[in-house]
């Protein structure tokens, strides 16, 4: 099977820190990748080098995305390439609302796909169902972006973001920390919705409890800036049980 | 005529220049005041000289009778049309500020005796539009402003000119906000390579309890300074907001004095700047408490955003203060675009140049909201996204 994106011998620093030592990676489309590893290992930072970060400074090795070299692609070409990142720590950004970040954001993608842009009631009937399949208050929609939102609350509007683009690559930078049962629930519900044979999704948690809804088709284990072992959904309990220390790199 | 002449000249003198044998005591003021030059406080940041030495020409401001229309328009100095029965005349002004800080005040009413006499007749809402069509030219004029008392009229004032260049204009307001009155004043200046600078020298007074609201918009290019003195009575209030938006060689901002006469005065003044390629912003506002001003509160912020290297802001909100009886504070912050904001909207594919100008309205929005007439508001707005652009094309902070 051909893979989407190839991560190739990936290095990168951050500042003078090198934090991705070689790092080896392929999604296939249509699959659900898990990342898994300790604090620090370097897991954000893969996830930042993959859409252009300009924290990570990528040294050496390539990151592939359908079969083009995208190191130095400016980070707007990704997304609008069909690569999206959910944020660990969405910004909050004042003064801007967020239905109309949404528009904006949806309408660059359709301007680039070549696509006429969604008027402003278009996009409201559209925004009105991703609402309610997400459980948010229409609220967040006219507040300032992220700004006060619970954590939950940015988890969620980062899914909302997610359905919207629909994107191809999808990465989820710990999007189940800070949700409860029940935005878990409606978090990965949209997620799943999202699957439809092609997308590939790249899941960086500390739990299993999402992997459970969002079942995993691979769990990579990411320590030291390295992919240290890739195995089946079987690992996720191994690794529950006796934690990274145990783990070899094969 | 050649405004330089008036340098370091005694009252006599300039007196004699500028043909003028009475009002002794505005050329004693302007003689002691001195012309603007960088020695001068209040000209430290503004190439005032330069735009001094110029030879320029004089018009003829004979009043004429104004053509019926929705605003007042006033073209080179002279008011050439106004809402029917409003009352707008022409007028010799009888009540000049002694105590002003700027020369140009002096000079302003020693050019032009005759004033444009505005009276605001109750709830009004007028526009004043003014229009520039000759090139090498001084243009100046002075209006008087008077509203009533327990009004609440808004004034919303508009800029326009023809192709020109190398004009001057020296121009400003007299306003007196009476007792228990609520005057709005907005502001919008979009200046574009506009061929005419411009030194606009106010003074306003507003009486017992009366309520000045008033907010500039400054964008563009060019040389242009707004100059305030705004005292306050007994529990008068001044909200003053200032927003700056400069690209390419701009040098444009506000020197203001606020005084606080009266006991239970009050004062806000924020200044948002945004300086993008060679601009130079300037805020330079000193809040002065009487001390006959007592529980006096005022306070005073500037913010500015650099969006390239070779922008300058220079920032000086000052407290002068001869009572212990109050509530003050003031400063000032100067940085730039928040990284992660502007890579947040990146990564959603929102364009590098698109995610700078969401920032940047948005920073700006909090005093654009402040103007409730929606249509100016919209002006505003179209003005502000225009110069963005202009900035864009012009130089090379598109990285
Ligand atoms: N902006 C930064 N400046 C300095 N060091 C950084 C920065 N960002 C990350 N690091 C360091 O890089 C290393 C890897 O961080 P990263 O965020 O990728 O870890 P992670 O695997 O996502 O951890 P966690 O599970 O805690 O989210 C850590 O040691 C971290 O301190
Ligand atoms: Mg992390």
């Amino acid at each position: 099977m051909s893979s989407i994106m190839k991560i190739e011998n990936l290095q990168a620093k951050i500042g003078d820190k090198e934090i991705l030592k070689g790092l080896n990676l392929e999604l296939e489309p249509g699959k659900v990748h898990a990342i898994m590893g300790p604090n620090g290992a370097g897991k954000s930072t893969l996830s930042k080098a993959i859409v252009g970060h300009y924290d990570v400074d990528v040294t050496d090795g390539n990151i592939i995305y359908k079969n083009q070299i995208i190191n130095d692609i400016a980070p707007e070409k990704r997304a609008l390439e069909g690569i999206f990142l959910s944020f660990q720590h969405p910004v909050e950004i004042p003064g801007v609302n967020n239905a109309y970040f949404l528009r904006t954001a949806l309408n660059a993608k359709r301007k680039h796909e070549g696509k006429e842009e969604l008027d402003a009631a278009a996009f409201l009937r559209l925004m009105k169902e991703y609402l309610t399949l997400l459980d948010m208050k229409s609220d967040m929609i006219s507040r300032s972006l992220n700004v006060g939102f619970s954590g939950g609350e940015k988890k969620r509007n980062e899914i909302l973001q997610m359905m919207l683009l629909e994107p191809e690559v999808i990465i989820l930078d710990e999007i189940d920390s800070g949700l409860d049962i029940d935005a878990l629930r409606a978090v990965s519900e949209g997620i799943n919705k999202m699957k439809d044979g092609k997308r590939s999704f790249l899941v960086i948690t500390h739990y299993s409890r999402i992997l459970d809804y969002i079942k995993p088709d691979y769990i990579h284990v990411l320590k030291e800036g390295k992919i240290i072992k890739t195995a089946g959904p079987e690992l996720v309990a191994q690794l529950e049980e006796h934690g990274y220390d145990g783990i070899e790199e094969e | 005529m050649n405004l330089s002449i008036l340098k370091n000249k005694t009252s006599e003198e300039i007196g004699k220049h500028l043909d003028i044998k009475d009002r002794v005591t505005l050329l004693e003021r302007l003689s002691t005041l001195g012309l603007p030059s960088k020695k001068n406080e209040a000209y430290r940041y503004f190439d005032v000289e330069k735009l001094l030495e110029k030879e320029y020409k004089i018009l003829d401001n004979l009043p004429m009778s104004p053509k019926p229309s929705n605003k007042i328009e006033i073209k080179d100095g002279i008011v050439v049309a106004a809402p029917q029965g409003m009352r707008v005349y022409s007028e010799h002004c009888d009540k000049i500020d002694m105590d002003h800080f700027d020369p140009l005040y002096y000079l302003g009413h020693l050019l032009s005796p005759q004033t444009i006499k505005i009276e605001l007749d109750g709830d009004v809402e007028v526009e004043i539009e003014h229009t520039f069509t000759q090139s090498d030219t001084l243009i100046h004029y002075r209006i008087v402003l008077y509203n009533q008392a327990n009004r609440h009229a808004t004034v919303y004032e508009n800029f326009v000119h023809e192709t020109i260049e190398n004009t001057l204009v020296l121009y400003g307001y007299d306003m007196h906000i009476a007792q228990d009155s609520t005057l709005r004043v907005v502001k919008m200046q979009s200046m574009q390579h506009s061929g005419y600078s411009m030194i606009a020298s106010h003074t306003i007074n507003v009486a017992q309890n009366a309520n000045a609201l008033l907010k500039t918009f400054d964008i563009g290019s060019d040389q242009a300074l707004q100059l305030f003195k705004i005292t306050l009575d007994t529990h008068a209030h001044v909200d003053a907001g200032h927003l700056l938006y400069l690209n390419a060689n701009a040098k444009r901002g506000t020197v203001s004095q606020i005084v606080h006469t009266g006991e239970y005065a009050s004062s806000t003044q924020e200044a948002k700047n945004i300086l993008d390629a060679q601009s130079r912003g300037i805020f330079d506002a000193l809040i002065k408490v009487e001390n006959t001003a007592k529980y006096t509160k005022a306070a005073q912020n500037s913010q500015a955003i650099l969006l390239h290297d070779g922008a300058y802001m220079i920032a000086k909100p000052q407290l002068e203060i001869y009572i212990d009886e109050l509530e003050a504070s003031h400063g000032a912050t100067i940085g730039q675009l928040d990284k992660q904001q502007l890579f947040y909207l990146e990564s959603r594919g929102i364009s590098h140049v698109e995610a700078k100008k969401i920032l940047v309205i948005a920073f700006a929005n909090t005093l654009i909201e402040q103007v409730k007439d929606s249509r100016q508001q919209e002006r505003i707005k179209i003005a502000f996204e225009k110069a963005f652009y202009a900035g864009y094309s012009e130089n090379s902070s598109l990285s």
